[in-house]
Formats: C-alpha cells, sequence, structure tokens
C-alpha cells in the first residue's frame, strides 16, 4: 500500500474495484502470452472440459495486478488531499502461492480484494520493509476465481541510515580516499 | 475422444524428469512500456529517468511480465503439444533479478512430478519446475507450476497410472 509501512495495519482489507472481461481482450492476452485453445479459439473450446472460451489465468492475475497498483494511486492521492506525505511500495521479491479456481468467460465481473496479512522489516534492504497480502479474485455469482498470497516491499518512514554507514557513505566522496576505501581489484 | 487434442501427448506420455527447452526472448523498451501500460503502470516500468532512480536501477519489465512472457514459450514449446486442461495454480514464484530493457530471457522447465486426480479419472496434473536466466545466465524468475492434462485412458486404476 501507498503508505509508510509504519501505518500498515495487519488484517486491513482494501477493496481494489472490479473488472468485466469481454470475449475481445480475453482473446488478445491469450494471443500474446497463453495461445491455447481455450484462450483463444471459441469454436475449439467449446471441445474443452470448459466448454467455451475462458480467460488465460495469467490474465486475471494481471488485472488484479492492475487493480491494486490503481489503488495504491488512488490512496497516495488521498493522502496528498490529507495534507500527508504518502509513502513508497517498491517492487515484489515474489508469489508464494496462486490458486486458479473459477474459470473466467466473457462477460464475467470479477471484484479483487487485498488483504494484508503480515508484515515485517526487510534483512536484505536496509530502509525497506515487507509486506505479505492476500489477493482474493470472486466473481459476480460470488464463486472465488483466484485466491493469491503475494508479498511486497514498502518504505520505512522512520528509518535511519546508521551512523557507521553514512560516514562511509560522506568519505567515499572525498578524492582521494575514495580510491583507498575501495576494494582493490 | 477431444478432437483438438486427440493426436497430442497425454498424461501417459509424460515422465517425471523430463526437461523442455524454452527457447528465449528478448524484451523490447516497447513491450515492457505497452505491458506496464496495461496492467503495471508504476513510473519505475514505464518511464526511464524515474526508473533509474528506483529499487531496479533502471527500466525494467514487470514480474507479471516476464511470467506472461514465460508462458507463452512453454505454451509455444510444451503446452500446445500435449493436452492440456489449463492452470491449476503455483507456488514459490520468486522474482530473482529485474529483467532490464534488451535482456534476453529463456530458460527449461522439468517436469518435477506427475500425479492422477483423485476426484477426476480422466484429469492428471503434471507439476513443473522453472528456471528462467538471462543473457548472463543469471536467473531472473523461478516459480512451480501444476497444470491439468487429459488422460488418454481414464479406465487405468489410479494405482497403475500413479507413477
Amino acid at each position: 500500500m501507498t503508505r509508510w509501512f509504519e501505518d500498515i495495519v495487519v488484517d486491513d482489507a482494501f477493496p481494489l474495484g472490479s473488472h468485466t472481461f469481454t470475449a475481445e481482450e480475453i482473446i488478445r492476452f491469450g494471443t500474446l502470452y497463453d495461445p491455447q485453445y481455450f484462450h483463444v479459439d471459441p469454436e475449439a473450446a467449446r471441445h474443452s472440459h470448459f466448454g467455451g472460451l475462458v480467460a488465460s489465468g495469467w490474465h486475471t492475475v494481471s488485472v488484479g495486478h492492475r487493480k491494486m497498483v490503481d489503488a495504491l494511486f488512488a490512496e497516495e492521492e488521498r493522502l496528498r488531499a490529507l495534507g500527508q506525505e504518502p509513502g513508497v511500495s517498491g517492487p515484489s521479491p515474489g508469489v508464494n502461492k496462486m490458486d486458479f479456481k473459477a474459470p473466467v468467460r466473457p462477460g464475467d465481473t470479477v471484484t479483487y480484494t487485498l488483504t494484508v496479512t503480515g508484515k515485517r522489516p526487510s534483512n536484505s534492504i536496509p530502509g525497506w520493509g515487507l509486506l505479505f497480502n492476500t489477493l482474493d479474485a470472486v466473481n459476480q455469482n460470488g464463486e472465488l476465481v483466484y485466491h493469491a498470497e503475494l508479498v511486497g516491499f514498502s518504505k520505512l518512514r522512520d528509518f535511519r541510515t546508521p551512523v557507521r554507514l553514512r560516514l562511509l557513505m560522506a568519505l567515499t566522496r572525498v578524492p582521494g580516499l575514495r580510491k583507498l576505501l575501495q576494494p582493490s581489484r | 475422444m477431444n478432437p483438438v487434442t486427440e493426436h497430442r501427448r497425454h498424461y501417459e506420455d509424460l515422465a517425471q524428469g523430463e526437461v523442455v527447452d524454452l527457447g528465449h526472448v528478448t524484451v523490447s523498451k516497447e513491450m515492457v512500456i505497452a505491458f506496464a501500460s496495461e496492467f503495471d503502470p508504476f513510473p519505475f516500468h514505464l518511464d526511464e529517468e524515474a526508473a533509474k532512480t528506483s529499487l531496479l536501477g533502471g527500466l525494467a519489465a514487470s514480474g507479471w511480465q516476464t511470467a506472461a512472457l514465460t508462458l507463452r514459450m512453454l505454451t509455444d514449446s510444451f503446452l500446445s503439444t500435449i493436452a492440456s486442461m489449463g492452470g491449476l495454480g503455483f507456488s514459490d514464484l520468486k522474482w530473482r533479478k529485474p529483467v532490464m530493457v534488451g535482456d534476453t530471457i529463456g530458460g527449461t522447465v522439468t517436469i518435477a512430478a506427475l500425479r492422477r486426480s483423485k476426484h477426476r479419472p480422466e484429469r492428471g496434473i503434471v507439476t513443473l519446475d522453472f528456471d528462467i536466466r538471462n543473457q548472463k545466465a543469471e536467473p531472473v524468475m523461478s516459480m512451480r507450476l501444476a497444470n491439468l492434462v487429459e488422460l488418454r485412458d481414464p479406465s487405468i486404476p489410479l494405482t497403475e497410472a500413479a507413477v
């Protein structure tokens, strides 16, 4: 979320909105990234166990990601309007789990919800925290379309670079000293 | 028999340990911006200047684009050659290094496991481990994908087909 790491409350749920999938966009995504017959050919798809055209799971997931990014930007706007400085979210290191459940057919409307399930400061990147989120996508009949367990980075507001590191960074800016401090090649 | 898939490889034709070469794809700036504009419009995927000061250090593909391009390679080199019934999901997807504009990515999948569906005798589940690398052979993405595949002969008892 575009909140500072410290301000993110575990178990907070964020509605991300809905998206209605058209046959045209299902086929377009399928043609580019997942050209299996049930994602690109409505006629051939009738022979599949789906019984017709369905969206690639990666398509519904990519749209879910877009909804999440839009929600982050909207939250940033909201905080700015309140006169607050928004936090900074970074790239994601990965996805722990993704379960594709009900297929998405042309005309289906999928509603996405993000829930923060945990957080901790990053061990590898100073000044950043790790967020653990779940993302649930549900169709217009209330059926689960997918359930995801995601990991994201969020910047720490209260992080101060350790004094030794700051001193080292300052010294590397002094000509001459820089060479001494750099490891020999 | 499904007329679309009848001449393709079925569950019975797959073997644990089989390695499939996925080929490779070069990621252009146009591809990165087109995907990011639709699905991941963070400045570090859209704007070269903004990307320089980000954690990624330059214009980089969305992780979901790396996944989508990998899926395309998988479809072309494997899923379109078997009686695939679509994906069940994946686990442990790790974006290990950013994929930068100009990078060429490719790699392999290995059939890590094969098992029958407990409830649907006509379905098998193939588990695929991905090893995706850039042109410097550095790992950029890994994951484990579960995909459904048709059995040619679902009448084979569960225990005998379970390898």
